[in-house]
């Protein structure tokens, strides 16, 4: 039950804020739930499969997410996922979490970023003509991206969303819905690892899963209605609390 | 760059929204029966199954849309991301 209200929110906000629920997920389960970090890994990669396709079926009907642009990218996000999941087994978890720190407070601040920027947010303007640029410099961060969701079993967005609209010129509204296309094939690639390695625990997952599908097409529906400074703000104060409560947990020498 | 025509976009939206139904119908069924029956394990199993296989899916439905298209390129491109899935998944297998 705990799990499925869990799975739900992560989802709800997920969908609603544009980030994947796999950044509330892994922490959640391994700080509060005591499972070991690979594990919670495993099944943060399902429930960003199911935020992905629940919610990505919406921006593409709405010819929001530029597909090519995604099957190119995926191309390098895949091969950074399938690398990154077989050398994950090998990483320690005291790594493994103190990674997810520097992640979690970088996702914090990019999200303060947008929250600021989301003050005066322009409603559903149309998409502009774009000639998409820098296609190297995309390819490379969607690697990272790809290696960073198959090592911490994250989507990647903060990575990749910001490279898609700053240097490859990407409306943003497209990039977020085209990041979020992607991260269901790259989440897929490593999952399939997790699973054959036995790091996928089903019953577990279980409740956590149906919580995040429902949360996501919930959260896909409001969020044209909602204000996202309110959302962003409340999420800033969740990822900032878990990056605290993990260091917390490394420093008193939890993640063994 | 040009956009895709509405239609591709459609069918592909379309796989997204059949396998994520199906997955969260599949894994709340089995949360459900296997309070019930001995079953519901198994039919949970199926929902991630078809979760896990929905993204495979999207790759060859856009493959296909591509080739339709008769856009060789990004069938192409299609056609490399799913090799490197499909080796994910004989890699996952052997693990």
């Amino acid at each position: 039950m705990l799990l499925t209200a869990i799975g739900f929110f992560a989802g709800g906000f997920g969908a609603l804020a544009g980030v994947g629920g796999g950044i509330i997920i892994t922490p959640l389960l391994a700080i509060y739930f005591g499972v070991p970090i690979h594990q919670a890994i495993g099944i943060s990669l399902l429930s960003v499969i199911a935020t992905s396709t629940a919610t990505s079926s919406q921006y593409v009907e709405h010819h929001v997410t530029d597909v090519r642009l995604g099957m190119t990218l995926e191309l390098a996000t895949t091969v950074g996922a399938l690398i990154a999941a077989l050398v994950a087994h090998h990483v320690d978890r005291r790594t493994l979490a103190l990674l997810f720190c520097c992640f979690l407070a970088y996702t914090s601040a990019s999200l303060v970023r947008k929250a600021w920027g989301s003050r005066r947010q322009q409603g559903e303007a149309a998409i502009p003509d774009y000639t998409i640029q820098n296609y190297p410099l995309g390819l490379g961060a969607s690697l990272v991206a790809g290696g960073f969701s198959g090592l911490l079993g994250i989507g990647g967005g903060p990575i990749k969303v910001p490279v898609m609209y700053l240097f490859m010129k990407v409306p943003l509204r497209v990039a977020t819905a085209t990041s979020n296309f992607m991260i269901g094939v790259t989440a897929a690639t490593s999952a399939y690892i997790y699973w054959g390695r036995g790091d996928i625990n089903v019953t577990l997952a279980a409740p956590l899963v149906a919580g995040v599908f429902a949360g996501s097409l919930l959260g896909a529906r409001l969020a044209p209605k909602v204000r996202g400074f309110y959302i962003l703000t409340l999420l800033i104060g969740v990822t900032g609390w878990l990056a605290g409560q993990m260091i917390y947990k490394l420093v008193t020498g939890g993640f063994r | 760059m040009s956009r895709e025509p509405p239609a591709a976009d459609h069918v592909l939206a379309l796989t997204l929204k059949a396998g994520a139904y199906t997955a969260f119908a599949l894994i709340v069924a089995g949360l459900i029966l296997q309070l019930v029956t001995p079953l519901g394990p198994r039919v949970i199993t199926a929902g991630v199954v078809v979760l896990l296989a929905t993204p495979v899916l999207r790759i060859i439905v856009a493959g296909i849309q591509f080739l339709r298209e008769r856009d060789t390129r990004y069938a192409l491109v299609s056609l490399g991301v799913l090799s490197i899935v499909i080796l994910a998944y004989c890699l996952g297998i052997q693990a």
